[in-house]
């Protein structure tokens, strides 16, 4: 005794799908051609229509284009108030059926979620009439709204043919077997689902990615703004030059990145052997202060690293290691404490086994032997890591940097002497030269990074996650 | 001269847990010893404190009259192989094998000359320039040993070598392995949690439990001579089956065992020795090990009835587990190769059956110190 | 309310079970506070027991020891020597030498000081010669501190080198009456190669470490007890001086500061931002990064390579820089405004750093765009790991999509970064970069201000610090107060939550 499922709400969403989109498409066409020919009777019927769903507010009759705006904002209303309370009848629905799978929410939610979203757009047509607007700022309201609208019909039309094609499984499965397929309780087929979950995460992806990269292709836009060199509020250049660049070559700015390579390159050596030989005897040996080693180095860390900023600054400055000699300075700051970070290099020795450590005692090797010989030359991606973020660090560091170089441009690094650029009485003069400045300074850190990432992310995952 | 000589070592981790209690053994020169025993029985310990990589808490260690407590591994002029092989995977086979030559700073054609012979013997030399995660697990056994091999040390320890490997490779390096003892013609120390190994490959084994030894004895020793209960059910596969029942002197003054209300009677020597120490009557712990119980067809005195539960068929043998009248398991191992295919053909679960045994297979243990009666303290 | 048997505790209906585990988790409060206060005594106990033990055989050791342990007591090193170990005699012989002469030239004039931090400041004369007024320093507190606290180590450094000294000789003693052989100079040598090669390995990390972090860390907290500020600093101008409790009462007072907020109200508010701030940063990119990383590792997604590098690469530039100009990206002035400007969807530009809620929700979401890379980078290592067959068995099982992620990667991700989570959440509340970079900590809470120079609404513990120690007054001792407190947060916090992890407790269900 099996019904058969019905056609009808599948077909029936597909024609909305559709009608929409001829909506959408004739309403453009028609915005196109009436910029192209100045009066039509359609376009005085759209104005009538439109001074009458707009009357209360005050609009410019000149502006067809106003007209055709709040026209496509009715029609968004209508749709969205029927998506609105068909979405709130199929969650209804699905909760009053104590659905288990989740599945079968995703349709009520989707319209709900597309009829608030015109409901918006009826809510902007509204207030388009209040406020002020400027042409170009028109039509990209109109294409805004466009796409919405095909986005919905595009989804409608989704579903409609996914429910289709469900329906029709089940149907041929009631009339060849007698039975309802097995998967009844999936709102849709799996290889539909998965299409539009794999379409889904792409678009978000793409969208996550462009987010992530914006601010970057900003900098580099405005690296090569020539017009002004104060803060705006666009950030297509007018004029594109390579003017910042060289500007930045008659600055401090190379002085301040010599300083910053140097100490990236002499902490990375230093740094990396430091932590090493820690985080090796930490793992590999077993003696007797070796937990309230531990446990101390922990304790120390709660502090805030700020604190000893103000005392090394004045031993510093006894020694003469500040200002304009702030990079030696910075260096022993840097080396002296990098045993505390032994934390993840000392989870990447844990994985080495032991018993290759004992076999190469047997086979008579000093403990300095097994380190050099052995271990060494397997942990090739932790030394990687190690040295990759040891480079790395300097050329962000802008608390100690800034303190121990005390407004000395010589001792500056990178960090602090760009920044100086973005205080107030520079940054009108300084600003596209800091964006210079700035991709001067990621882009070769970028590559490098990109290079190893590899062992980046072993290291990262590897050894700060097991400790 | 290499003998090894333990006296009184103990082994005692954060001054409470014992992991090995006062232990004490002369292993001679050229002798393979195998320590035998179940997780956690201390073996394993024992041989890392011969290696060196371990602290002795307790006693002594003498390597050729040397005592080494002190001494580091590499010291110890010892070679090991580890459970796992252990082999350094960043170098090539030729290079692990090389590794301890190269160390000692030996030139380069006499390592060549080690290491290639070392590799014939093995049968390895194809796979010299591989590296590990290339080879088998049979052929990292093999550079394992090959490793340990060219040190040319005076006791070559092995721990648990064969346990990663599937049954029918163990079973082809066990026999190597004695292959290669004659070869090396060194003293073995050889720890294993299985029997077998320790039966096949031992001069002398030594069985172990929570730190103690239990007993130690040739093969032949620990089989038909178990000392304590554990050792008797320990060695011999399927485990000997033990009996709680009584030893009484029966009418005729012989000695006599009642298990499950039937009366067996200790024939042969057992009788003589029972009859010598003067037994007592009483409880006593009673053990036959499956292939020395027989059927038989009718009872009478001297037969336990018993119904069959399961057949298990092994290919040479059946293995007939029964249970008596009180619901005791026991095991019986019966050839096929005589048997009569209709008897054979009866042996079906449910089936009532009649098992017997002499007294020369039975086994006899206090109740309460669950020492063998018939064997003499020493 | 009694403990239900596994049998009974099955019958119960989910409200039932939900109310049973409820309050019997508050009725584990009091017993599990008792057992954290007897571990602490325990402790105690433990350490005053092993300083006896100590005293005890330095005793035993005098008593039963001959005469070269006897004078060893006196001499340091002299056991050593006359057993024949040249080279550990000769060490701690000159140890002992150099600490003598340090103590009378320098150590004794420092340590005398330090009582008082100095008591002559700096005095203006009339120099006739000159014909002005000329200043002459006198004292420097600061470096009667800094020696005197240098002193003080080096005070403890001999103790402990002298007890070691008078331990050896017990040992030689003990190795020569059983008959054997003492190591010589050679053997040490060979052995810091070899055994105590950790102990070669760690000796120049941990002095950096001593010198550099741990001696730093003291003086600071000393400071806490001072009045060192810009107008005490203790040399050019007024020497400073101890003042006991004085500043913690300041910190922790109720009354109005300068015409304003209290310290304490001050303090509470900056605090609980802090804790805010970090629970949303620490867990909005722990979920959103395992969102990321489960979507970008669904099967079916094409170029998983090309998603992760993109968002991998935005940790390589460096933060100075993303944070700068993202922070000018949404100025007044700004792109961001600029763009809905011409879009015409505003009319005035957005106050994104103006008004206090919207400076620190777009804290909290730019803190998002620079975390999650990390995070995602984390969870996608995990859960490769996670078993493939575990999954199988649950899809067997019938579990959905849903009811998967809750009940096997979810605790799983959980186990395995728990002791992630508490750093991170640590790090988060002392993450300075972000929030000075963005925005300096404003908008200016001008009620907070009047207490400590300029306090704003998005300022953490750290930054509230790091104004105070730059600010015109440089009241370093109130930065170390804070300093201290924020210490005090982060232990407790580590504490509790150490001790409720999951991945403590039930450290074999893993495995």
């Amino acid at each position: 005794m099996n019904k058969k499922k019905s056609y009808s709400p599948a077909l029936v969403s597909i024609l909305i799908g559709v009608v929409l989109c001829g909506l959408v498409f004739g309403l453009l066409f028609l915005v196109r051609n009436t910029l192209k020919a100045n009066d039509t009777g359609i376009v005085q019927m759209a104005q009538t229509i439109g001074r009458k769903i707009v009357d209360p507010y005050p609009i410019n009759p000149d502006h067809i284009g106003a007209v055709l705006l709040s026209l496509l904002g009715a029609i968004m209303l209508v749709v969205g108030a029927a998506l609105i309370i068909s979405g709130i009848a199929k969650l209804f629905e699905a909760i009053a059926e104590n659905e288990r799978n989740m599945m079968s929410y995703v349709p009520g939610a989707l319209m709900l979620l597309c009829g608030a979203v015109i409901a918006y757009g009826f809510a902007k047509a509204l207030l388009l009439g209040v406020t002020r607007f400027s042409t170009e700022g028109m039509y990209v309201h109109l294409f805004i709204d466009a796409g919405i609208l095909l986005i919905i019909a595009a989804l409608l039309i989704g579903m409609g043919c996914s429910r289709l094609v469900r329906a029709q499984k089940y149907n041929r499965s009631v009339k060849i077997y007698g039975m309802p397929p097995a998967d009844v309780n999936r709102s849709m087929g799996l290889k539909a689902s998965n299409l539009i979950s794999g379409i889904g995460i792409h678009t978000l992806l793409v969208i996550m990615s462009v987010v992530w990269l914006i601010p970057f292709v900003c900098i580099i836009l405005q690296s090569f703004r020539v017009e002004t060199a104060m803060p705006v509020g666009y950030v297509l250049p007018k004029t594109w030059g390579f003017g910042n660049y060289t500007g930045l070559l008659k600055t401090d700015f190379p002085k301040w990145y010599l300083n910053t390579f140097i100490m990236a390159l002499v902490v990375a050596v230093l740094q990396t052997i430091i932590v090493l030989c820690m985080s090796y005897v930490l793992s590999r040996f077993r003696f007797k202060m070796r937990k309230p080693l531990m446990s101390f180095m922990l304790i120390l860390g709660m502090f805030p690293g700020m604190l000893t900023m103000i005392i090394l600054y004045r031993v510093l400055k006894d020694l003469g290691l500040t200002q304009a000699n702030a990079v030696p300075g910075l260096i022993l700051v840097y080396i002296a404490s990098s045993g505390m970070g032994y934390y993840v290099s000392k989870g990447f020795f844990d994985t080495i086994p032991k018993s290759l450590d004992e076999a190469a005692c047997m086979d008579g090797a000093t403990k300095a032997q097994v380190l050099f010989r052995i271990i060494l030359p397997l942990a090739k991606p932790i030394v990687i890591y190690t040295i990759l973020t040891a480079f790395m660090a300097p050329w962000g560091d802008f608390v100690f940097a800034r303190y121990i170089s005390m407004n000395t441009s010589a001792g500056m690094n990178v960090a602090v002497g760009l920044n100086s650029w973005l205080s107030l009485d520079q940054i009108n003069s300084h600003y596209t030269m800091f964006c210079a400045g700035g991709v001067v300074v990621a882009i070769p850190v970028t590559i490098l990074f990109l290079c190893l990432q590899r062992y980046y992310v072993e290291g990262v995952t590897g050894g700060a996650v097991k400790g | 001269m290499a003998s090894v000589k333990l006296t009184n070592v103990k082994k005692i981790y954060d001054k409470k847990v014992v992991a090995v209690h006062d232990f004490n053994l002369e292993i001679k020169d050229k002798e393979f010893v195998v320590f035998v025993g179940p997780s956690g029985c201390g073996k394993s310990t024992t041989l890392r404190m011969i290696a060196g990589l371990e602290d002795i808490s307790e006693g002594t260690i003498e390597i050729d009259g040397e005592v080494v407590n002190d001494l580091q591994p590499k010291d110890r002029n010892i070679a090991m192989v580890f459970q796992n092989y252990a082999l350094y995977p960043h170098m090539t086979v030729y290079d692990n094998i090389a590794f301890s030559l190269r160390l000692q700073k030996l030139p380069e054609d006499v390592i060549y000359n080690k290491v290639t012979n070392a590799a014939e013997i093995l049968g390895i030399t194809d796979y010299l320039m591989r590296k590990p995660r290339a080879l088998s697990g049979g052929q990292r056994q093999r550079v394992a040993i090959g490793r340990a091999m060219v040190r040319d040390s005076k006791v070559f320890l092995m721990d648990e070598p064969l346990s990663n490997l599937d049954a029918k490779l163990r079973n082809q390096m066990r026999a190597e392995i004695i292959l290669l003892r004659q070869k090396l013609d060194t003293t073995f120390v050889y720890v294993t949690h299985d029997q077998t190994e320790a039966m096949t490959l031992g001069d002398r084994i030594v069985i172990m439990k929570d730190g103690y030894i239990m007993q130690v004895g040739t093969p032949t020793q620990v089989f038909e001579m178990p000392e304590n209960l554990f050792v008797a059910e320990f060695i011999g596969a399927p485990k000997m089956n033990i009996m709680r029942t009584n030893l009484r002197r029966n009418m005729n003054g012989n000695y006599c065992v009642t298990p499950f209300g039937s009366e067996i009677e200790v024939t042969g020597f057992k009788n003589e020795e029972l009859k010598a120490l003067n037994a007592r009557d009483g409880e006593i712990i009673l053990g036959v090990r499956p292939e020395h119980i027989t059927l038989t067809e009718n009872g009478g005195p001297n037969t336990i009835p018993v119904t069959l539960e399961v057949n298990e068929m092994m290919g040479s043998e059946l293995h007939l587990h029964v249970y008596t009248e009180d619901g005791t398991r026991i095991i019986v191992r019966v050839p096929t190769v005589d048997l009569d295919p209709e008897k054979r053909c009866s042996l079906v679960s449910g089936k009532k059956l009649n098992i017997t045994f002499t007294g020369k297979v039975m086994h006899f243990f206090d109740p309460k110190t669950e020492r063998n009666i018939l064997v003499k303290e020493d | 309310m009694r403990k239900y048997s596994d049998v009974e505790y099955l019958k119960l209906s989910k409200s039932k079970r939900f109310l049973y585990r409820f309050l019997s988790f508050f009725a584990g409060i009091p017993g599990a506070v008792w057992g954290f206060i007897k571990k602490i005594g325990l402790a105690v106990k433990g350490g005053v027991s092993a300083v006896g033990n100590e005293f005890k055989d330095v005793f035993t050791t005098f008593k039963n020891g001959d005469w070269k342990t006897r004078l060893s007591y006196l001499i340091m090193g002299f056991g050593c020597l006359a057993r024949g170990q040249i080279l550990r005699g000769l060490l701690f012989l000159l140890f002992e030498i150099v600490f003598i002469i340090y103590m009378v030239v320098a150590g004794a004039h420092w340590l005398s000081l330090l009582p008082t931090l100095g008591t002559k400041g700096p005095s203006v004369e009339y120099n006739a010669v000159y014909d002005q007024y000329v200043t002459t320093y006198n004292d420097n507190s600061f470096k009667i501190l800094l020696y005197g606290v240098l002193t003080i180590f080096f005070i403890i450094a001999f103790i402990y080198t002298w007890r070691v000294n008078v331990k050896q000789n017990r040992i030689a003693e003990g190795i020569l009456k059983s008959g054997k052989k003492l190591k010589s100079g050679r053997d040490d040598l060979r052995s810091l190669v070899d055994d105590n090669f950790h102990k070669t390995l760690l000796a120049l990390p941990l002095t950096g470490i001593i010198i550099f972090t741990v001696l730093p860390i003291v003086f600071m907290i000393l400071v806490a007890f001072t009045n060192y500020d810009g107008s005490h600093d203790g040399y050019y101008n007024n020497l400073f001086t101890w003042v006991g409790l004085d500043n913690f009462n300041t910190m922790l007072s109720w009354e109005a500061a300068g015409g304003g907020q209290s310290y304490a109200a001050t303090f509470g508010e900056i605090l609980s931002w802090t804790l805010i701030w970090a629970f949303f940063a620490t867990f909005s990119n722990y979920f959103l990064g395992m969102l990321v990383a489960m979507m970008i590792n669904k099967k079916g997604v094409y170029l998983k390579k090309v998603w992760r590098t993109i968002l991998v690469m935005t940790i390589a530039i460096p933060q100075f820089i993303s944070l700068l100009y993202v922070s000018k990206m949404f100025a007044k002035n700004g792109i961001v405004n600029g763009a809905l400007l011409d879009l015409n969807l505003i009319t005035k530009p957005l106050p994104f750093w103006e008004k206090a809620g919207w400076a620190r929700v777009m804290v909290i979401l730019i803190n998002i765009w620079i975390g999650i890379p990390y995070l995602m980078l984390i969870a996608t290592g995990i859960l490769m790991n996670i078993p493939a067959d575990l999954y199988e068995s649950a899809k067997i099982d019938g579990a959905s999509g849903w009811q998967q992620y809750r009940k096997i990667t979810l605790p799983y991700m959980l186990f395995v970064t728990g002791p992630y989570l508490l750093t991170s959440f640590t790090s988060n509340m002392n993450n300075f970069n972000v929030i000075y970079l963005l925005t300096g900590g404003a908008p200016t809470n001008s009620a907070a201000s009047t207490a400590a120079g300029s306090v704003g609404y998005t300022d953490l513990l750290i930054t509230w610090l790091f104004k105070i120690t730059t600010g015109p007054e440089a009241q370093y001792y109130m930065a170390s107060v804070v300093g201290i407190m924020v210490f005090v947060v982060v232990a407790v916090i580590s504490l509790i939550v150490y001790n409720l992890l999951p991945s403590v407790k039930n450290e074999e269900d893993f495995q």
